[in-house]
């Protein structure tokens, strides 16, 4: 079997000399979308940046197909990841399409324009995001649902093995939350992988083929959403008591959480 | 469109505008020459190669290699008074040139510091390169003391343009990287120094006092062929490294953590952006003072009209920079008495900048 797609190995990362991320370990091949969840703080942003190797780790290390990324050129990890941010300056009257046509930059030499395939999967890349039509728009146009799909779209565009969300959901309204994750899914459907920090207990169960849950800097549960998503599990990373079911019509597990006066047995 | 067609196509039109200006310009002044005979004397002087010359013979001596030379024919010889060649070839258009050279390479600078500090109030002289620059030449001016290597005026003016703008980079950079905003106010700062400085040079002049003030209101009027050939070999090497970047600046935009996620190398772009511009900017202002506005203002002007991606950006403002800055000296030196550019640039620039300022949002870049 060939190596995983994303391989984080027994990763600590150190910033402003307190540990942040510490011993965390996850793979994701391809057609793998890997949820990442946990409290505010548990180290979800930090994980992320380490992966795209914006941050140096103190040991362990990150691998997308086989490069050690933190030894990899901006060029080179920007052929290989691609980061959907959860917000981003897009205050710059930039064109949607010259937008997403910024993904094709690390595909483009220093000398070199644009060529048929660059341009090619900008174009899928707005088809796929259901961006076409505002192609010519100035991007500081658009609706906050909107502005999340250029985001998409250029991420898409940049043609990577290996796709990061970071809380990709958080400022949309539930019709666009799903709209987004849908998209996710399908590109991820087609072989690539993907890690996503999403705050959303619920929708990430039901989108994430494997959830990662992080406290404090540490994998505290890993696997299929079942597994990860227990009274037990939320207790001991949100210090919060909840109450897990499952919902019928996603086909996945439900996370209920309980305010103090309530108890499990009052539902 | 392609962007390398607007690239292009913007540049053929401003380039044409340019043009005229500097026909028009040449035609301007104490004695009025029409501008047919400013072409007609622009088109004697043109020069082109017509051919490859093998001079020197390789037969008989195998050792001597021959050497290939330019064959250059002057093309047209239209019938114009010599008066008018004289004023125009030796004292208008050294000038007219210049202008052109200078206002290219600061709107050039200032778009890209623009688009480096996200920062719609940035100009070439924000990393402290004007009041380097000013500082050198008040203390040759001021100061009496022989600068070795036969440096003038503009030598001492370049070096401390560059002084400036490498202690401003050094004192911003810390482990390798160099935060923007640590950038901006050691820039701010400097240039407050810089400005005591300056004053405390001023006050003790003497009799060159006037000498001091007029270089640095900025001035075009002492431009020789010299300073053109020079500034005219500078200037477009420099701006071609600048354009090769013009793609990595536009993804600058979106932060740095985000570029360097599409594949830029942040801190080396940023350090070349910075390098590149400043020696354009100091190279500029050696040779015509400290001239405000062009800088800010073109490419304010240009953004609004072709939009923000610096591939068509900054070659469109950089020749509108040249045409401004034809157009306004020619202002200056119109009158009956001569009032340094500096002057007029800032007495039209601000109030233009002031209206786009009331009549767009300019909030973003």
């Amino acid at each position: 079997m060939s190596d995983p797609v994303l391989s984080v190995d027994h990763l600590s990362v150190d910033l402003g000399g307190s540990e942040i991320l510490s011993d965390v370990s996850l793979t994701a091949d391809g057609g793998d979308l890997v949820g990442l969840v946990g409290p505010n703080g548990a180290g979800k942003t930090t994980l992320l940046r380490a992966i795209r190797g914006s941050l140096q780790p103190t040991q362990g290390r990150v691998t997308v197909d086989g490069n050690d990324v933190s030894a990899l050129s901006a060029r080179k990890t920007g052929q290989l990841v691609a980061t959907v941010p959860q917000e981003t300056r897009l205050s710059f009257s930039f064109s949607v399409e010259e937008a997403v046509a910024m993904g094709r930059n690390p595909h483009i030499g220093r000398f070199g324009t644009a060529d048929d395939e660059d341009r090619q999967r900008v174009d899928e890349a707005l088809d796929d995001a259901s961006l076409s039509a505002f192609a010519g728009r100035p991007v500081t146009e658009l609706s906050g649902g909107e502005r999340q799909r250029v985001l998409l779209a250029r991420a898409f565009a940049q043609d990577t093995p290996l796709l990061l969300l970071d809380e990709p959901t958080a400022n949309l309204d539930i019709n666009h939350a799903i709209n987004t994750l849908d998209l996710v899914r399908s590109v991820v459907d087609e072989g690539r992988a993907a890690v996503a920090a999403i705050h959303d207990l619920n929708l990430a169960a039901r989108y994430c083929d494997r959830l990662v849950l992080l406290a404090g800097g540490s994998v505290l549960e890993a696997g299929v959403p079942a597994s990860v998503l227990t009274t037990e599990t939320l207790e001991a990373a949100f210090d919060a008591r909840a109450v897990v079911s499952h919902d019928a019509t996603t086909d996945s597990p439900q996370v209920t959480a309980l305010s103090e006066r309530q108890s499990a047995d009052d539902i | 469109m392609d962007v390398r067609q607007r690239a292009v196509g913007w540049s053929i039109w401003l380039a044409a505008v340019l043009g005229v200006s500097i026909t028009v310009s040449a035609g301007i002044g104490p004695v009025s020459i029409h501008p047919l005979a400013v072409v007609k004397v622009l088109l004697n002087a043109l020069s082109v190669p017509t051919g490859i010359e093998l001079t020197g013979s390789s037969i008989g001596n195998a050792l001597q290699l021959p050497a290939p030379e330019l064959r250059w024919q002057s093309p047209f010889s239209y019938t114009v008074d010599t008066t008018y060649e004289t004023i125009v070839m030796r004292v208008r258009l050294p000038r007219i040139l210049l202008a052109a050279v200078v206002g290219f390479a600061l709107a050039a600078a200032g778009t890209v510091m623009q688009g480096f500090f996200r920062n719609p109030m940035a100009d070439p002289s924000i990393i402290g390169v004007s009041s380097g620059a000013a500082a050198g030449a008040v203390a040759f001016l001021v100061v009496p003391v022989a600068i070795p290597f036969g440096l003038g005026l503009q030598g001492a003016a370049f070096i401390g343009a560059l002084l400036a703008a490498f202690g401003v980079y050094a004192i911003a950079t810390e482990g390798g990287r160099t935060p923007i905003a640590t950038l901006l106010l050691a820039g701010v700062a400097i240039q407050a120094f810089l400005g005591a400085v300056i004053a405390f040079l001023q006050l003790h002049s003497g009799d060159g006092l006037r000498q001091v003030v007029h270089w640095l209101m900025g001035h075009l009027g002492n431009a020789g062929w010299d300073d053109v050939t020079v500034t005219l070999l500078t200037v477009p090497l420099l701006f071609g490294i600048l354009l090769a970047y013009a793609r990595d600046l536009n993804v600058l935009l979106l932060g740095e953590e985000a570029a360097h996620g599409l594949g830029v190398e942040v801190e080396r772009t940023k350090r070349i952006l910075l390098a590149v511009s400043a020696v354009l900017t100091a190279a500029a202002v050696a040779v015509s003072g400290v001239i405000g506005f062009v800088g800010l203002i073109v490419p304010h002007m240009v953004r609004l009209v072709v939009g923000p991606d610096h591939r068509v950006l900054l070659p469109a403002a950089a020749l509108a920079g040249a045409s401004f800055l034809v157009l306004t000296d020619t202002v200056a030196r119109a009158g009956a008495t001569e009032i340094p550019v500096g002057i007029v640039t800032a007495a039209l620039g601000a109030p233009f900048f002031l209206y786009l300022l009331r009549s767009r949002e300019v909030h973003e870049l």
